[in-house]
């Protein structure tokens, strides 16, 4: 039984890191209607800015989180202002392949940098012994990364309920024309949607390169799996992405610790959330929590 | 119809029919069919080099899968992220083959033309079912679905057995009539069976597209509650894309298992999806031509590129592989480029071009 206690408390440190990861995904496409593939290169970014701050400067790692979510918030920023802020309008095949060359475009940047080919791991400056609670044990760094993830989802959910900022984000997400006639400017909230979206990918990126060290390719596979996780949750929805994200990483720990090694199947729980998107999409494609568009001719 | 039908400024039709001809004027059929007589003429008279010369077979290749993406994505308007998965089945299919008959087999090596069908069909119906979702989903949710396509099946091939975990499966030399096909004449051989493979699909594609299951795609991708007024099923139409995208895609990768002389994950990875969709970005969508210069442009820049790389290597002394930060980089900045200022592709320059040349010295 402490075994499957094990695999929850691992599957639900997982998910909330695939929630904090969804999360800035979601935040792109709800106000802009942006489906951003390159959103695990941002997340890659974010770790190994802070990483870069934290060793080679030797900022402390608190200090350094935070800085890295202010850089990538900048970084995010500019590539919505250079790339994207030119395409308004465009069909929606030309936004999605623009972030598809974005991807390429961060993917050769990182290449160049040490990064790309060699693994680093933090410093540990948590208690390396980890907690131990009735069988099941957890490491600091999980408990912490679980507990700033959702320190982070309640202070985004705050942003977006009750601040100017975040009501006309979701203002023109519900209505571009409308909120254009009541003075938001359309294309200042999709910056500051790409803007959050950064911040909350560098902090992704800080809790995972934490967790699991930094490799390249890891990290920017989350952006990929996030697509399974925010189809699960309805593309449009903040809280869609909460829940779907700890199912997600809950359906991965029991796949990986029931299923591998029996029947002769190896690495089911990289595939099954593929698997389930297809399924979704097929049968409820508008997810757990999101919005079902109807067409009116 | 004009007096001098050579040298006509101008294409007037007088009929529906004449509108619909595969080549405008007759000058195009002319120019058309020497430029195939040239590219079957000319491994004769010069000889390039097995290295190029696999350059140029991966290039065809490579025009017969983006023909096929172009359909998808640039007639019906689907963006599939998943194209090299569907050449990857293609290949596998081969290599399925191999692995139960033994690599010389009879029926790979004598019965090739019939594995390559084989191959394409089993792309064909692999597309089908994986555009499913398009009966009932939009263009975002598809890109999705084709993207969990090619994460599934690099699963599969890199987990099971059966495919050798996505190491390299061997496929045996095909013979000819004149025997076997020996390393020296290898590239050429499957060169001439490529372009013979370039130019049917190619014809089969124009003229596709004159008929009403090649229009119903356009139909479709323009308006798809018009094209369902219009008695079209929209639905089906988007499986059938997908399917046919599926076939061209094994055919692809079908040659691609032969001229390689075998199969490897490697070439079938998210990486080349990418590659295909620059391919069809740059060559243009929605043009039959754009997926030949696609093609040209995008393998071109990759051989610069790795020539570059090696170049800065010798100068400078970096720990990094240049090489795998360029690439990525040069492909990236290619797509942006393009989609930001010429977004009909290099088959746009090619229609200026044309214009320019037809107008002289008439220009307006």
């Amino acid at each position: 039984m402490s075994y499957f206690f094990q695999l929850v408390v691992s599957g639900i440190v997982v998910g909330s890191i695939y929630a904090l990861s969804a999360l800035g995904f979601v935040l792109i496409y709800k106000s802009s209607r942006v489906l951003n593939i390159a959103h695990g290169q941002i997340i890659a970014a974010g770790a190994f800015i802070t990483y870069a701050l934290t060793v080679w400067v030797g900022i402390p790692i608190y200090v350094s989180f935070l800085m890295s979510m202010v850089a990538t918030f900048f970084l995010a920023m500019s590539v919505e202002r250079i790339f994207l802020r030119r395409l308004i309008g465009e069909p929606i095949i030309s936004v999605i392949m623009v972030t598809i060359g974005l991807m390429s475009i961060l993917d050769g940047l990182i290449y160049l940098t040490p990064f790309g080919t060699e693994n680093f791991s933090f410093p540990p400056f948590l208690p390396t012994e980890p907690l131990v609670l009735g069988g099941v044990s957890i490491s600091w760094t999980q408990l912490m990364g679980v507990i700033i993830t959702f320190v982070l989802i309640g202070g985004f959910s705050w942003f977006f309920k009750k601040s100017t900022v975040g009501i006309s984000m979701r203002a023109v997400s519900d209505d571009q024309l409308a909120s254009m006639s009541i003075g938001i400017s359309v294309p200042r909230v999709f910056g500051l949607a790409w803007a959050t979206a950064g911040l909350s990918a560098a902090a992704a990126g800080g809790i995972i390169g934490n967790i699991t060290g930094l490799n390249f390719d890891t990290l920017h596979a989350y952006g990929i799996v996030v697509f399974p996780v925010v189809i699960l949750g309805g593309l449009d929805s903040i809280l869609g992405a909460v829940v779907a994200g700890i199912i997600m990483g809950l359906i991965q720990q029991f796949a990986g610790g029931y299923l591998d090694g029996n029947w002769g199947l190896h690495g089911t729980g990289q595939v099954l959330p593929y698997i389930i998107l297809l399924i979704i999409l097929l049968f409820k494609p508008h997810g757990l929590f999101g919005i079902h568009e109807i067409e009116r001719v | 119809m004009a007096s001098n039908r050579w040298l006509a400024t101008g294409n007037y039709c007088t009929t529906y029919g004449e509108e619909q001809r595969i080549f405008a004027t007759s000058l195009d059929r002319t120019f058309m069919c020497l430029f195939i007589v040239i590219l079957f003429a000319w491994p004769l008279l010069f000889d390039v080099g097995s290295k190029y010369m696999l350059v140029i077979d991966n290039i065809l290749i490579a025009v017969i899968a983006v023909i096929g993406l172009n359909l998808v994505t640039g007639f019906a308007g689907l963006i599939s992220i998943g194209h090299a998965a569907f050449v990857g089945i293609g290949a596998y299919t081969i290599s399925s083959f191999a692995t139960v008959l033994g690599d010389r087999h009879m029926f790979i090596t004598h019965g090739w033309p019939l594995t390559i069908v084989l191959a394409g069909c089993m792309g064909g119906g692999v597309g089908a079912l994986v555009g499913l979702p398009a009966m009932r989903l939009k263009h975002l949710y598809l890109a999705i679905a084709t993207l969990s396509f090619q994460m599934i099946f690099e699963w599969v091939v890199n987990f099971m057995d059966f495919f050798n975990q996505g190491q390299f499966i061997p496929v045996g030399r095909v013979h000819w009539v004149t025997g076997e096909v020996g390393r020296s004449d290898h590239y050429i051989f499957w060169y001439y069976v490529i372009l013979v493979l370039v130019v049917l699909v190619s014809f089969g594609v124009r003229n596709l597209l004159r008929t009403r299951y090649g229009r119903c795609l356009v139909a479709v991708r323009d308006n798809d509650r018009a094209a369902d007024a219009m008695g079209m099923h929209p639905g089906f139409t988007k499986v059938y894309a997908f399917g046919l995208a599926g076939f061209f895609a094994g055919v692809a990768g079908a040659l691609h298992a032969y001229l390689s002389r075998g199969v490897g994950i490697d070439s079938f990875t998210l990486h080349y999806s990418i590659n295909y969709l620059a391919m069809a970005i740059v060559g243009g969508l929605g043009t039959l031509n754009g997926a030949f210069w696609g093609p040209v442009a995008i393998k071109v820049l990759d051989l610069q590129v790795e020539r570059l790389s090696e170049w800065a290597g010798n100068h400078l002394t970096t720990a990094t592989n240049l090489t795998t930060a360029l690439r990525p980089l040069s492909f990236g900045l290619v797509i942006v480029l393009f989609l930001m200022f010429e977004p009909r592709g290099i088959a746009n320059w090619w229609r200026i071009a044309r214009s320019y040349v037809k107008l002289w010295p008439f220009r307006y």
